[in-house]
């Protein structure tokens, strides 16, 4: 690799709950603070790393894709991101509603790259917003809006979905796309969603914690093999929410190291087992 | 259950089809060609059938909060506690 080809300098994963920045107040106030602490700490990595720009990963809450059209994995190639997608949205969220700057050159080479790695995501040049999925972690990590973004979508709210293993490996793609090129020197790549949660469900409150703290004691093991050990039913055990933990998968094949856990809190006020962690890089 | 979902979706982007499926339901299920038991459920604000039925929940529960359900109408309807 030469000198100015591009790296992933750190890989994170949080949850995107709208009670994180919606309603942080109900939370019982030690989980609030050990919640908002671990984001603090990313933020402050994030800053230390000087990234060029985030590869940010994750679902999307029907905001931009439908069942006419539902892509398994899509790209972002624009150079700016509406979000929240309205200003409701942003009141419910606690998000001013602004435009999140896009690394344009970094997502059409990411798709491209795609492409050519036998990948087949959708291509989105523009009209992406964001919903909790970006706005709610990127409060915490880039108040300012200030970093690049290239936005990968995963299907994570219908099924069926993009396997575990399918996860992983687009991930893996992810890292190889960003050492071939050198518009972004330091990527960040960041994955938001679950933990354990159900949304629009009866079960909606309930938190899976046997569930979500072996998810994260396999990612803090970093074997890709346990990571990828989920079958569709497995997941569902923790929720429709719980099927977001693949944007974290894809942030794990990009970082392909174990990941710390910042911080774990069952939170039922969001309706959310609640995480944050970081890739040992 | 396309057209259901269909109409799920467009009610929760569009507050004006929202306010129109409150005051004419019937004018809205007609222009999305709902009918039978969905057509019922949904004019009755019956979420549980629709969800037993295979409604995708994100997009049952957009809908209801756009329609001015609130999230704990929402799910005792879910649950059966209010039909």
């Amino acid at each position: 690799m030469g000198q100015d080809m591009g790296q992933i300098v750190g890989a994170f994963t949080a949850s995107h709950s709208p009670g994180i920045t919606g309603f942080p107040e109900r939370a019982e106030p030690a989980q609030r603070a050990a919640v908002e602490g671990a984001f603090a700490d990313v933020r402050n990595r994030i800053t230390e790393l000087r990234p060029d720009a985030i590869i940010a990963v994750s679902v999307e809450h029907f905001t931009n894709f439908f069942l006419g059209n539902l892509p398994a994995f899509a790209i972002g190639t624009a150079g700016s991101y509406l979000g929240p997608v309205t200003a409701e949205m942003g009141a419910f969220l606690g998000v001013d509603q602004h435009d999140y700057p896009g690394h344009a050159a970094l997502g059409a080479h990411l798709y491209r790259h795609a492409l050519e790695s036998e990948f087949d995501p959708a291509l989105v040049e523009g009209g992406l917003a964001f919903d909790e999925n970006f706005c709610v972690p990127l409060k915490h990590l880039d108040p300012d809006s200030t970093i690049p973004l290239v936005p990968v979508i995963v299907n994570g709210v219908n099924p069926p979905w993009p396997t575990a293993k399918r996860c992983y490996d687009f991930g893996r793609m992810i890292r190889s796309a960003v050492e071939a090129q050198t518009a972004a020197q330091r990527v960040v790549v960041l994955g938001t969603g679950g933990l354990s949660h159900w949304v629009g469900m009866p079960e909606s409150g309930t938190i899976n914690e046997d569930f979500d703290r072996d998810f994260l004691d396999r990612l803090a093991s970093g074997d890709p093999r346990r990571l990828t050990d989920y079958t569709q039913d497995q997941i569902d055990v923790a929720g429709n929410g719980a099927h977001e933990i693949r944007t974290w998968l894809v942030a794990a094949g990009a970082a392909g190291v174990a990941f710390d856990t910042l911080v774990y809190e069952p939170v039922p006020a969001w309706l959310t087992g609640t995480a944050v962690t970081a890739a040992r890089l | 259950m396309y057209d259901l979902q269909k109409l799920l979706w467009d009610v929760r982007k569009d507050l004006d089809l929202a306010q129109r499926f409150r005051a004419d339901p019937d004018t809205v299920l007609d222009e999305y060609g709902i009918a039978g038991t969905e057509r019922t459920a949904m004019r009755s604000l019956d979420f549980k059938t629709l969800y037993d039925r295979g409604a995708n929940p994100y997009l049952l529960y957009f809908c209801a909060l756009q329609i001015g359900v609130d999230r704990t109408e929402y799910y005792a309807r879910l649950r059966g506690e209010i039909s």
